[in-house]
């Protein structure tokens, strides 16, 4: 919990930064919602998803000098990683309920318990992806460039295409469309599965490129 | 007494005890530069000019030397060598410390000092050799190390939540800890925020909290001003005469008389 909440602290510090992860989506939800309205929702969940893992990036990036010394001084490598997990998910739906307020009044005609979900779908994939890419690229710049490079491919792939489904937002394109055009529960199924199975698959990368990083080392015998 | 009164107090101390006149000189113009920039009290600052000039006096020169007990081996490194590409930073180098021992680690830069610790830390692998660590074990890096936007009272708290420590209790030792290092007030300044002296003193806390058995300091002094850095030696050689076994990088050649073991890594790696 002391990790949660230490990376809670971190990230609201970083005020200038919370307001740019809030421009985003609003900008993504904006943009579109003169023409269909669906397509702004549609857009908002990429948005909250690219701003969640983004502060997921650069959480564990500014993490990476102290992790190996926090180890040292008793954490395990799981207290570390599912703390930050668990301090990202609050800062996630902290930063999706003023958007999941603002489609609520400002359109009409939504499964808005479809449309949380798919919010929630969002918040939980993008905190582990972000935490991922951090692992991968140690350097800001090139984390957020993968991130957006995700993000818009997300946006141009016809998701109905194979590869669609190959996105980590896809279960949020699934459910936002069983949300926005009630369709038949299909999508809504199909969503939830692809949304958990992402999870299960990020949470697992996660755990195993922390445990990598920190594990220790066989050269090192302690007595 | 005055400002004045004790500079020249603790000048005419210094040279009692037999300082170089340039020496003294230098102490005198820092003291009289930290008392002007933090409007403290000399006494409350620095103790009496006896008790300080003892302390300045036995830090430049080393404390007498003497027979100390020292306790079991607890860090052993045998046969490190370690490779960057081309490039052979430590070929079979060995360092051995026990409990109640400081030993420094010198060398040209790029020699593998910071390397050599990391190895020793576990946070690199070498290509060959093994370090052994009996009980527990701490490192403090040349630089970061700290999350730049939690307060210092926040990496206390942190860090002290590993060894499962309350936080009332976590706040308390690091406090305490970066008192003895001259920091007495950790405010509300985030880490990113502080000096680079300052940051160093919270790097430096953070890795004694938890009173580990092995210390490991990467140039523990980057930034210090030189009241910070008698504190430094002042706290390092209580920790040393409480058993715990401390390993330091440094480039100043000054310090070797500080230190029970000294491994010159320009020489080890031939």
């Amino acid at each position: 919990m002391t990790v949660a909440e230490m990376t809670l602290r971190e990230i609201v510090r970083r005020r200038g930064v919370i307001a740019l992860l809030l421009l985003l989506p609003l900008a993504f939800y904006l943009i579109r919602r003169d023409q269909y309205v669906g397509q702004s929702v549609r857009s908002l969940f990429i948005g909250v998803g690219w701003a969640v893992s983004t502060a997921a990036l650069f959480s564990t990036i500014g993490a990476r000098s102290i992790e190996p010394r926090l180890r040292l001084a008793g954490y395990r490598s799981h207290d570390l990683y599912l703390g930050r997990l668990a301090g990202l998910w609050v800062l996630g739906a902290l930063l999706a309920a003023p958007f999941l307020l603002l489609v609520r009044f400002d359109t009409s005609g939504l499964r808005y318990g479809a449309v949380s979900l798919a919010m929630l779908c969002c918040v939980v994939i993008a905190a582990p992806l972000g935490m991922l890419v951090g692992y991968v690229l140690p350097r800001e710049m090139e984390g957020t460039l993968l991130l957006l490079t995700a993000v818009a491919l997300q946006m141009i792939i016809d998701p109905a295409s194979r590869i669609a489904k190959l996105t980590p937002f896809w279960s949020s394109r699934e459910i936002g469309t069983y949300a926005i055009d009630h369709t038949g529960t299909g999508y809504l199924v199909r969503g939830a599965v692809h949304g958990a199975v992402v999870i299960l698959l990020m949470l697992a990368f996660v755990a195993i490129a922390s445990s990598a990083r920190l594990r220790r080392r066989s050269h090192l015998r302690r007595a | 007494m005055s400002v004045e009164s004790w500079l020249w107090a603790l000048g005419g101390e210094l040279r009692r005890q037999g300082l170089a006149e340039e020496h003294a000189a230098a102490v005198i113009v820092d003291v009289r530069t930290h008392l002007r920039d933090s409007a403290e009290d000399p006494y409350r600052a620095f103790g009496t000019p006896e008790r300080y000039a003892a302390a300045v006096v036995e830090s430049l020169r080393g404390p007498v030397s003497q027979v100390r007990p020292v306790g079991p081996v607890r860090l052993r490194a045998e046969g490190i060598s370690k490779r960057y590409g081309r490039r052979q930073v430590l070929r079979g180098v060995g360092l051995t410390v026990q409990s109640g021992q400081i030993a420094a680690i010198v060398g040209a830069n790029g020699c593998g000092k910071s390397t050599l610790l990391r190895i020793c830390a576990g946070l690199v692998t070498p290509d060959a050799g093994t370090v052994c660590v009996h009980g527990t074990l701490s490192y403090s890096p040349q630089e970061d190390g700290t999350v730049p936007h939690l307060l210092p009272d926040e990496h206390f708290v942190l860090v002290g939540a590993g060894q499962g420590l309350s936080r009332d209790r976590a706040r308390a030792a690091g406090r305490d800890r970066a008192a003895q290092l001259g920091w007495r007030d950790v405010g509300t300044t985030t880490a990113g925020r502080l000096s680079g002296g300052t940051r160093q003193k919270l790097n430096l806390v953070m890795s004694t909290l938890t009173e580990p058995d092995v210390l490991l300091l990467d140039e523990p002094y980057q930034g210090f001003d030189r009241g910070a850095y008698v504190n430094l030696w002042q706290e390092l050689w209580r920790l040393r005469d409480a058993g715990k076994a401390i390993v330091v990088v440094t480039h100043l050649l000054n310090e070797l008389d500080q230190a029970d073991v000294v491994l010159d890594l320009t020489e080890a790696n031939g």
